[in-house]
């Protein structure tokens, strides 16, 4: 008896031991331990560039291609489900929370940039102040870079700068711009001034952050009526020379600059393809990473629907804006399948080829289906608003695998998988060196940065004038994004965009015209000022310290289909 | 197109292999032994002047029976049987009729005639309350039970001739809700005792041989001696750390002491699909599809110019298109199972050995059909190492199972991997196989000058190609080994140490094909997986029991138990280009291995965790007429942060034998016993994922960036990847029980009821949280949800003469209700996209509903005129901007004018009120013969086959007939539309059916030659067959009623995108006891 009681104390003893419960993850870290080296420091800064490929995984809800398929240069498209696609262009609404992902996405890279900043500190080992400042630079100016696509989208949105979770309400656009305006000169301020090409490409430098600055302040002052840009923690205030004593450095010390011919600049004028695409007969494409580009969204071969990886580590926007199934193969070489969006507005062309009828830049940057390939179906695959052109500069371009057409060019530069879907890897250009010149020419109201852009399009210099600048934009910068945050810091959006109504277009195949919904593009466009709705689940969550947008949350305001 | 299906082949081979030994021993061995017995009968026969007779005694399971006494009626003349069941009596009358009579067994009287050999069979007497059930470490008798509880006998469970013991355990269990979650073999059931507690893990806890956490799926139902189901808190509270959703306690068959028996059961059976949906023919495809293009405006197809070849051959009626559903049956699909059982021993030692293989084919999915097998070795035994005089003072003993499972399938999930789906819309006018036998791909429609659209691809080939080829292998020991010490009389220390042990591996591979525009795979694929793990648990306990002035029985139990599970690692690869191109059998990592741009390697330790607890309990009962239990437990876990970890689960339960009392003497003609009891206690839940409670920094390469211009290095990238929660800890479920157990008519009619409440609170759940806190949500103890029910249990068992039959009928009635969710908004959203791309989220978890329900828009017929509309308008009803005659009118419920987000509301729910089973069995002589029926009635379905946007090509069900194309034609079926039109892409009550349904399960007509051929060796040789899922009777339009399937939550069934039905089968099997 003695004995069991002694046995049964010491299983007690034993197993009350809390150490059975003492666990340890074997794959993560914790606050407790990380970020302490520079390694760490390196992954935590890898972890906010990661969320820009996260938002690209749900391209149909991002900042670049809402701007897109909103401006006047571009239509919906898609096929006849692709509500989301029509519904951009219309200025509507197509489902509760749509944009959701794009948020999401967002504020995930704020709060990893708002813990890189908070944490650096603890980070031993560093070789340099340079390198740890290099590191801090960045993380502000992807702070910055997130604010700044929040507020052109939204307008308004909650301002978070620390790790503490808190339910807080919109912020007013002067503070989120402040703020914006705060980290970008850290960035400024932290990154060395050497030669774009000392940092990896892909990472930012201060010359990014210089050029988004000078974007930041222009579309700031432009569309709330400002002279300067406040800078927060009291931090007075960017004027315009300061802007311009910035873009100046950019144009002069960055190493930056326009490479030879603009249709080097897009895939289609690659190599593998090149062989094969008789009627290109312009010089190689540069690639990605070449000395045009500022920032760019980086994209790579290891990408699936999320099991491993995530679908945005491939440029979704490419597969977007390709040509819809029936078409995209050997009769559209070299352009390839994807989901049809934003077909280009045949009013651009036209009124490309009226204003500058020898600018190669445009036959360089849209596809004609009339003449520039084989044999191209009307309608396929339901296809809508449809016009016949379609923007060359980021589509799937195929190319001929040993006689074999493959889906795209860099399944065979890069083995990338061999799937129309995910096999895209072009680069996405946030800013190029070309709008860098342009914005200096508008900020400075003097045509040197202009004329250099034109002078690699062979088109002779033209004096400063605004309008000449509007033009030169339009027509420079089609299709990267900047079109529609152009109109609206210049005013001119509710009469751009209403110029789309009436447009010859066909859906599935049959004629018909580009009509108004919700109340026409104007009256959507003076609703709701150009910004968009805030996910409805978020301002649930929030219990109404959200509060939704102007002009959205109506019936009205919904896109049901044409 | 060369493939290589030598490996799927030879399984085939092997089972036909087996097959044919079933058969042989059907058709060969047993008429052999039958004349052999004759003989012995005839001679027995002649010698029938001898006045003595003589015999053997055995149970139900042809074990013999000891000391079973013997008495010829009207006199003192009697006898015994020895060990062997054996007998011999010298009769006084020449008419005597003996008595056979044996504790717990039912007494018979047999006349001896002239009959000079008289084997009995004794059957159980059921009906005695003093029956012993598991309750969790120990026994109690029936009787005395205060919980809710189930008892399933493994001999009920093995009758239905199921591959599963879960699929056997659906009709027997009232209260529990078994649901399949596919009708592919091998596919896991839902269970949900007393209704869904929560949206986390709702399994209950299954306790195999005493050791927690053992998987069902992998047992045989015939090792199954029984299945104990505690249902309420009280009952449980002695596994009170997970069994929040329930236990199931399963003992496996052990020896008995006594004669060596062998058994040998077997059965082959060939299963159907039963019921398939009629799908349009390549003529009526053509009709609907130009009757779509005429609605959007558009002109007909030219037919005969986009498919010129099929268009000539439909013409001229040689071809009527493909019909893919019937394209992949599997006709005759084969299942069968063999199991051999030896039992025996001594009171000293004994042992049960057991063997058995188990193989099913799936009904559909031909030439790929799944294929699910699996082997099972188990040994039980137990030695007493010291005794005394009155007991046993040292045991020792073991439970070894081991089992091994191979399963091979086709895509069974969403609509984007679902292959009964893809038949359902494939293409009627694509042939599925070209004129040289391959495939009909990309080059054939080529060749054929296929020209209708050019993403349209074979789904048959693209289900071999994408999803066909895998297989899936694990194997599985579960093992314990026990001491028991008796030192003195009343007390016992039990020490057990039980060990799992796992390892799987997985192997798909993808070849290269070309089927269509958009299907194509230039690079073939393989990949691998593999992991092996164990987990123990040590358990210890002390009981003691002892009955003080007769009265006063008392039993104590205090216990210490520890787990520890993770201590295992996994491996995985993939990559592409195989060096054996096209061939299934080199599919191996090593064929594939030059390192590219598809390779993924992973390799990662399993989490750790461990569970720590103390528990004891006190039984006592006066006069076995009052009884009373209390329960505690304290359990520690890993997943909580250090001043989190403990919880402790009390409970306490009564009881009262109402008939014991003497003022109840008057109604003892008609009521045998009634007991009221009744029970409170408290169980827990911890099962989420571990270190919510760390503000925990992820690498995962989901979260990487491409930096430089080499677009194959992706670097690794770090991120906080969730929002701590230090304060998470254990989810309560709260149980109160109110029950009767009566007994009526001398024994024959039994009559249970229960009623419950059963409150989940702090419920485990990840709630969405603002997407500004910048990552993901933890697990919050967040929410309250109510399970209230009723249970009632009715059975009637009687024997007249040699006819002996018995009803059992129960059912269960449950109400489901979320009563808090702590988020802000009070909702958990289901996904999108889950009918069809672009259709918005269709489930949710919302307070004041039933968990999951369906949520959507009311629908109020359908338009038929412009006029009609008008009039929606004039009064101020919503209606769509788009609204035409023909479209679905939306009810606008708030009435503010618009068809919006608030117009929505519970469209269905999931859940079935009631749930019920009926087993029916009659006994005559050597025939037997059963009937089991399930059935569930109160739930909805949401079906949808068309996933619309995808391809406005995608095949229709003949339903399409019932469109809207008229005034008048239809207020139910929207006229056609292409692809995602509002009338399809807003989720309503159209696609909303009722469930109920009743499922004649099985049928089973069974003979024991025995009976017959009283002298062959066999104490048993039954033969039988039976007829699973004969009938169903449903309102149901879908293929089968019965669907767990609900986008792979575990909290939402009820959604049929195609859903992989049960077969029809039909068996025959043979029971044989040497």
């Amino acid at each position: 008896m003695k004995k069991i009681i002694c046995l049964i104390a010491l299983s007690t003893v034993f197993l009350s031991c809390e150490k059975n419960l003492d666990s340890l993850s074997y794959d993560k870290k914790n606050t407790g331990n990380f970020p302490s080296t520079v390694t760490d420091a390196n992954q935590m800064l890898t972890g906010i560039y990661s969320t820009l490929s996260q938002a690209i995984s749900n391209p149909q809800h991002s900042h670049f291609y809402m701007s897109e398929l909103a401006s006047d240069d571009r239509f919906g498209g898609g096929g006849e489900n692709d509500k989301d696609m029509q519904g951009l262009d219309h200025l509507m609404n197509t489902k509760s929370s749509r944009f959701e992902p794009f948020w999401i996405a967002r504020y995930q890279g704020i709060f990893r940039a708002n813990t890189a900043i908070e944490n650096l500190d603890k980070v031993e080992g560093w070789e340099s102040d340079a390198q740890k400042n290099q590191v801090l630079g960045e993380a502000h100016f992807l702070r910055a870079l997130f604010y700044f696509e929040l507020s052109q989208m939204f307008g308004e949105v909650p301002l978070v700068i620390s790790t503490v979770a808190e339910n807080i309400p919109k912020a007013p656009a002067d503070e989120t711009y402040a703020q914006i305006a705060y980290d970008l000169q850290q960035a400024i301020n932290l990154m060395p001034s050497s030669p774009y090409s000392s940092v990896i490409s892909g990472h930012a430098t201060k010359w990014a952050a210089q050029a988004l600055m000078a974007r930041v302040f222009l579309f700031y002052t432009g569309y709330y009526n400002k002279t300067d840009l406040p800078v927060a923690n009291d931090g007075g205030v960017v004027n315009k020379a300061q802007v311009i004593t910035w873009i100046d450095e950019c144009v002069n010390n960055s190493g930056h600059g326009l490479v030879d011919d603009f249709r080097s600049l897009w895939p289609y004028s690659n190599d593998l393809t090149a062989k094969d695409y008789d009627a290109y007969t312009g010089p190689l494409w540069v690639g990605d990473g070449n000395k045009e580009v500022v920032f760019a969204v980086k994209f790579g071969t290891s990408v699936d629907w999320g099991e491993n990886y995530q679908l945005g580590y491939s440029n979704q926007y490419v597969l977007h804006f390709g040509l819809r199934s029936n078409n995209g193969l050997a009769d559209t070489f070299p352009f390839g399948q994807g989901w049809g969006a934003g077909p280009v507005n045949s009013r651009l062309w036209t009124e490309w080829r009226t204003s500058e009828p020898n600018d190669i830049r445009r036959t360089a940057s849209i596809m004609n289906a009339e003449t520039d390939v084989e044999n191209y179906i009307y309608g396929a695959d339901s296809q809508m608003e449809e016009t016949g052109f379609w923007q060359k500069k980021y589509i799937p371009i195929t190319a001929y695998d040993e006689g074999t057409l493959v889906p795209s060019y860099a399944i065979i530069k890069f083995n990338a998988p061999a799937d129309m879907q995910i096999s895209h890897t072009q680069d996405l250009v946030l800013i190029r060196f070309a709008d860098v010149l342009l914005m200096q020419s508008e900020l400075k109201e003097d045509a040197t940065g202009m004329n250099k852009v034109r002078a690699r399009a062979n088109l002779p210099a033209v004096s400063y004038s605004l309008a000449a600048l509007k033009k030169e934009r339009r027509w420079e910068l089609a299709f990267e994004g900047l079109r529609y945050f152009d109109l609206m810091r210049w005013g001119d959006a509710a009469n751009a965009l209403a110029a789309q109504e009436g447009v010859a277009i066909k859906n599935k195949g049959i004629d018909t015209q580009m009509k108004a919904f919700g109340g026409g593009y104007k009256a959507r466009f003076e609703a709701t000022g150009g910004f968009w709705a805030i996910p409805e689940a978020q301002i649930q969550l929030s219990e109404g310290v959200l509060t939704q947008n102007k002009g959205w949350g109506t019936p009205a305001a919904e896109f049901t289909g044409w | 197109m060369e493939f290589n299906f030598y490996k799927r082949m030879s399984g085939k081979t092997f089972r036909f292999a087996l097959a044919c030994f079933a058969v042989h021993s059907l058709t060969l061995s047993v008429p052999l032994e039958l004349r052999a017995h004759e003989v012995i009968v005839n001679r027995h026969g002649e010698s029938r002047i001898q006045q003595s007779v003589s015999g053997v005694v055995t149970d139900e399971n042809g074990q013999p029976l000891q000391a079973v006494s013997i008495v010829e009626q009207g006199t003192t003349n009697g006898t015994t049987t020895d060990a062997a069941g054996r007998y011999s009596l010298n009769l006084s009358n020449s008419n005597a009729s003996l008595l056979f009579s044996y504790i717990g067994f039912v007494s018979q009287t047999v006349t001896v005639a002239n009959q000079s050999s008289i084997n009995v069979t004794l059957v159980e007497d059921v009906n005695v309350l003093d029956e012993l059930i598991v309750v969790g470490y120990g026994t109690q008798k029936k009787k005395l039970v205060t919980g809710a509880t189930i008892q399933v006998d493994g001999e009920d469970l093995q009758r239905l001739s199921t591959a599963s013991v879960l699929g056997a355990l659906q009709s027997q269990s009232p209260g529990v809700q078994i649901t399949q979650s596919s009708g592919q073999p091998g596919e896991a059931f839902k269970v949900t005792i007393r209704g869904l507690g929560t949206i986390g893990n709702s399994s209950p806890l299954y306790v195999i041989d005493g050791v927690p956490g053992g998987d069902i799926n992998t047992l045989n139902p015939s090792d199954i001696a029984s299945v104990d189901v505690l249902k309420d808190a009280a009952s449980a509270a002695i596994y009170g750390s997970r069994a929040a959703n329930g236990v199931v306690l399963v003992t496996t068959k052990q020896g008995k002491p006594g004669k060596l028996t062998l058994s040998y059961d077997a059965y082959i059976g060939w299963q159907n699909a039963y019921r398939m949906p009629s799908l349009l023919t390549a003529k009526e495809y053509m009709t609907v599809m130009d009757e779509v293009r005429f609605n959007e405006g558009q002109t007909p197809y030219n037919w005969a110019a986009l498919i010129p070849k099929q268009y000539q051959q439909i013409q001229d009626g040689t071809w009527n298109g493909t019909n893919w559903l019937r394209e992949i049956h599997n006709d005759d699909a084969l299942t069968q199972n063999h199991a051999f059982n030896l039992n025996g021993g001594t009171e000293q030692s004994n042992f049960s050995l057991s063997y058995s293989y188990s193989d099913q084919e799936g009904i559909f999915g031909k030439p790929v059909e799944p294929d699910f097998s699996r082997n099972n070795f188990r040994i039980n035994s137990n030695h007493t190492l010291l005794k005394n005089d009155d007991f046993d003072v040292i045991k020792i003993g073991e439970n070894l199972t081991y089992s091994y499972s191979k399963k091979g399938g086709i895509g069974i999930g969403n609509i984007y991997w679902n292959d009964i789906h893809n038949m359902l819309v494939g293409n009627p006018l694509l042939p599925a196989y070209n004129e040289e036998g391959g495939y009909y791909d990309r080059a054939s429609k080529v060749a054929d000058g296929w020209n209708l659209d050019g993403a349209t691809s074979n789904p048959l080939a693209s289900m071999v190609y994408q999803r066909g080829l895998n297989e899936n292998k694990s194997h599985s020991l579960l093992a314990n080994v026990y001491l028991e010490v008796q030192p003195i009389q009343d007390l016992k220390f039990r020490s057990s140490f039980g060990y799992k042990m796992n390892s799987n591996s997985y192997r798909q591979y993808t070849p290269i094909y070309d089927l269509s525009t958009t299907t194509a795979n230039p690079t073939d694929d393989v990949s691998q997986s593999q992991g092996m793990g164990y987990s123990y648990t040590f358990e210890n306990t002390l009981s003691y029991a002892r009955t003080f002035n007769d009265m006063h029985n008392f039993d104590a139990l205090v216990g210490a138990s520890m787990e520890k599970w993770g201590m295992g690692e996994g491996l995985n690869a993939s990559n592409s280009n195989s060096l054996f191109p096209g061939s299934w059998d080199h599919a191996y990592i090593g064929n594939a291995y030059t390192i590219g741009t598809t390779t993924v390697i992973g390799g990662m330790r399993w989490p750790e965790g461990g569970l720590s607890s103390f528990f004891g309990r006190v039984n006592y009962n006066y006069n076995e007429t009052y009884m009373a239990t209390l329960i505690m437990r304290a359990d520690g876990s890993s997943n909580f942060a250090h001043d989190h970890r403990w919880g402790y689960f009390p409970s306490v339960a009564a009881g009262w034998v109402l008939t014991n009392e003497s003022f109840m003497e008057s109604t003892q003609g008609w009521l045998d016993f009634m007991k009221f009891r009744a029970s409170w206690g408290q169980n827990g839940n911890a099962s989420i994922d571990p270190f919510q409670y760390l503000a925990t920094i992820a690498f995962d390469s989901g979260n990487g960036y491409y930096f430089g211009d080499n677009k194959n290095d992706l670097i690794t990238g770090a991120y906080p990847d969730i929002l701590p929660n230090p304060i998470i800890t254990w989810e309560t479920s709260e149980q109160l029980n109110i029950g009767i157990d009566s007994r009526f008519a001398h024994n024959r009619l039994g009559f249970t009821f229960d009623w419950y409440k059963k409150t989940t609170k702090d419920w485990l759940v990840e709630a969405p949280i603002l997407a500004i806190y910048g990552t993901n949500p933890p697990f919050i103890n967040g929410g309250v949800i109510e399970n209230t029910g009723i249970e009632l249990g009715l059975t009637w068992d009687e024997t007249i003469g040699e006819f002996r039959y018995g009803i059992n009928l129960n059912g269960a009635y449950n109400k489901n209700e979320v009563t808090r969710i702590d988020n802000r908004e009070g909702i958990i959203h289901g996904p999108e996209h889950v009918l069809s791309q672009g259709t918005t989220e269709m489930y949710r978890a919302q307070v004041g509903f039933p968990v999951g329900y369906f949520y959507g828009y009311e629908t109020g017929g359908i338009f038929q005129t412009q006029e009609q509309i008008n009039n929606y308008r004039n009064q101020g009803l919503g209606v769509l901007v788009n609204a035409q005659p023909g479209d679905v009118i939306f009810v606008d419920n708030n009435g503010d004018g618009a068809i919006t987000e608030a117009d929505k509301k519970l469209i269905g729910n999931p859940h079935p009120d009631f749930t019920g089973g009926l087993n029916i069995n009659f006994g005559y002589k050597g025939f037997d013969l059963s009937l089991t029926a399930t059935g569930a009635f109160g739930h909805q379905i949401a079906k949808s086959y068309r996933s619309f946007a995808d391809s406005p090509l995608q095949n229709y069900t003949t339903e399409v007939f019932q469109r809207w194309h008229g005034e008048g034609t239809s207020n139910k079926y929207p006229r056609l539309t292409m692809g995602s039109h509002t009338n399809s892409q807003y989720i309503s009550d159209i696609y909303i059916e009722d469930g109920d349904f009743v499922k004649i399960q099985n049928v089973t007509l069974g003979y024991d030659l025995k009976s017959v051929f009283l002298n062959m060796p066999f104490s048993k040789a039954r033969l039988y067959v039976t007829g699973q899922n004969l009938f169903t009777i449903t309102g149901y339009s879908g293929m089968d009623p019965e669907i767990g399937y609900g986008y792979d939550q575990s909290w939402v069934s009820g959604i049929d995108l195609g859903f992989y039905p049960s077969p029809r089968t039909f068996l025959v099997g043979l029971n044989l006891t040497f």
